[in-house]
């Protein structure tokens, strides 16, 4: 493993309201990391605070081995940042947004051509080169802005809920052009998002609430380990079922039309079947989901993100 | 530098592509002189029109210059400040676009309008004129940038900005001598004249424009070109050292007040906290 982020003891208080309270974590280079949390977690502030927006007031914080408050230029050249509220330059089109970009990151000036071709080209927005960007949707809005972002190629690309307000289309498609660039061009991804089907392509989710970090890890060990897969059983011969699934310690609910049954594993409860599978008329097995380990983790509901 | 000017040209295309504003801009003045130019006529002054211009043109370079290098507010309040903030350019070169802005526009407005009142008679006999006009448009520019800035970075939103800015504004361009002769006003307001840098501005500017340099010191005052304080008289050369400060004190004060606003208190914009009401 080689952290390209490393966050130590983290704390940013605004006056004398915690946001983000003593938090450590580390990226992996090339990976695509997500900050999952409900409203206020302090996701924002911590990503505001790494790209040398906000001032930390406690900790340790690097980027690529660069100390994000005092190599604050470094820094600044080695990322690229799409923030939660838009940042575009409305009064101009999608092409000087980029070019200006261009001149603010050093970009040679014979590649710049290329790169914006290339960018947007990415995002499927070539024909709106020359439109202003207040005429945009929003949606192509925040695909320009992804575009901006990755045009100086930086090492970590930051993403605040980049596809908050989006239909399911475009937001599938953000999602595609996340993961080409990370697995193409090595690009870390580090973003937030409150919707659990995001924080499962990531290679790492970290689950934040209250401004700490209570779960950190890859989605599957998370649901692994906080979550269980739930069995719901029909039978014709409830007796027998629950006479089996006593013996063999399982606990279960009896609901009106299927007994629901939490388990470990799935082949441990087909085993527990095995012998007597004709008590059972059918069986359906349903994964955790993040949402369930948030909700074992903090007690309640992450609210899903969004207009949807 | 680059960065700098790539400000500046955004600036410059965003100030000619807004059509409306662009032809409000140079018909208002004209507008104001045809109002104002009877005001002027008196036993010293052969030709109103031309001493108008001068004043109008150069009041304008002042409003326009003000209006693009406080722009920064727009920005501020667009989110694009935070683009710019979040890249390695330094505060300096940002400052530095918003200044070069607002004094070449404000010279290209002015300069619309004296080419404008050729038509009206303005004349100059010697084409060095042209070039010192040039120049002293981009120095009234440049003097009065920094003060633009600094309205921006210390009012910091757009509301009170519009309103402070309006306060200032509209009595610097009035008791400047511009659009009315400084003589004309009431006693009180003409002391406060001597308190306003726009008076020296077109004072200097008249002077440079209407090839009064070389008049005798009484006659100047007759024309409000040399301004009388108390004993000691302020002559064209002494107002554009007057400027000099008046522009290096605000370039410095905004310069140092935009390295150091904390742009971080912004962010929490109108959008952002709504976002999830
Ligand atoms: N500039 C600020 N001044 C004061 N308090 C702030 C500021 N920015 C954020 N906060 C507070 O800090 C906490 C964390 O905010 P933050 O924006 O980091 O949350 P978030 O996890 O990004 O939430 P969301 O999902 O709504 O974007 C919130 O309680 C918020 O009210
Ligand atoms: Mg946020």
């Amino acid at each position: 493993m080689n952290p390209i982020i490393e966050v130590q003891n983290f704390t940013k208080r605004y006056g004398k309201f915690t946001a983000v309270d003593d938090i450590s974590f580390q990226v992996e280079e090339g990976s695509i990391f997500a900050f999952l949390g409900p409203n206020g977690a302090g996701k924002s502030t911590t990503i505001n605070t790494l790209c040398t927006i906000f001032e930390k007031t406690e900790g340790t914080l690097r980027i690529d081995g660069k100390d994000v408050s005092t190599q604050k230029n470094e820094v600044r050249k080695s990322i690229g940042v799409v923030f939660q509220d838009s940042t575009l330059d409305k009064k101009m089109t999608v092409e000087e947004n980029l070019r200006m970009h261009c001149v603010f990151y050093r970009v040679p000036k014979r590649e710049v051509e290329e790169r914006i071709a290339f960018v947007l080209e990415l995002v499927e927005l070539s024909e709106w080169r020359r439109k202003r960007v207040s005429a945009l949707s929003g949606g192509m809005k925040r695909r320009v802005e992804i575009a901006r972002g990755l045009i100086h190629f930086p090492k970590v690309l930051f993403l605040d809920e980049p596809t908050t307000g989006l239909d399911p289309q475009t937001r599938a498609h953000i999602w595609e052009y996340i993961v080409k660039l990370q697995k193409e061009k090595n690009i870390t991804m580090f973003l937030t998002t409150h919707y659990m089907d995001e924080a499962e392509i990531c290679n790492q989710v970290a689950i934040m609430d209250g401004g700490k970090i209570v779960a950190n890890d890859r989605p599957f060990e998370l649901k692994k380990q906080y979550t269980k897969d739930r069995a719901y059983i029909t039978t014709e011969r409830p007796e027998e079922l629950e006479r089996l699934l006593r013996a063999h310690n399982l606990e279960f609910v009896q609901k009106p039309k299927y007994y629901r049954v939490d388990v470990d594993s799935v082949p441990g409860l087909l085993q527990v079947l095995g012998d007597q599978k004709d008590v059972i008329t059918d069986l359906e097995v349903k994964k955790g989901t993040l949402n369930d380990v948030f909700l074992e983790i903090t007690g309640k509901e992450i609210r899903e993100g969004g207009e949807s | 530098m680059k960065t700098v000017f790539a400000l500046c040209q955004r600036n410059l295309k965003d100030f000619v592509r807004n059509k409306p504003r662009l032809i409000l801009s140079i018909i208002f003045p004209f507008f104001f002189i045809y109002v104002f130019s009877s005001i002027f006529q008196n036993e010293y002054i052969e030709n109103p029109i031309s001493l108008m211009l001068a004043g109008i043109a150069i009041a304008t370079v002042f409003d326009v210059t003000l209006r693009i290098s406080s722009s920064t507010i727009d920005d501020m309040s667009s989110g694009f400040m935070k683009e710019v903030l979040v890249s390695p350019v330094s505060r300096l070169s940002i400052a530095g676009g918003q200044f070069l802005s607002g004094a070449v526009i404000g010279t290209m407005n002015g300069m619309i309008i004296l080419l404008g009142g050729v038509l009206l008679g303005f004349r100059v006999t010697s084409p060095l004129t042209v070039l010192y006009i040039i120049a002293a448009m981009v120095f009234v520019g440049f003097v009065f940038a920094g003060f633009g800035l600094f309205m921006a970075t210390t009012t910091k939103s757009t509301q009170t900005f519009q309103v402070v800015s309006m306060a200032i504004t509209m009595p610097m361009t009035f008791l400047s001598g511009a659009y009315i002769p400084v003589g004309d006003l009431p006693n009180v307001l003409q002391i406060i004249t001597r308190f306003n840098p726009l008076t020296y501005a077109v004072a200097m500017f008249r002077s440079v424009s209407l090839e009064w340099g070389g008049l005798p010191l009484e006659q100047q005052i007759h024309l409000g070109v040399s301004i009388e304080i108390g004993n000691f008289v302020v002559t064209p050369m002494i107002s554009a050292l007057i400027l000099l400060g008046f522009g290096a004190l605000f370039l410095l004060l905004s310069t140092l007040a935009f390295m150091r606003t904390d742009f971080s208190k912004m962010s929490r914009s109108a959008g952002d906290a709504v976002d999830w009401g």
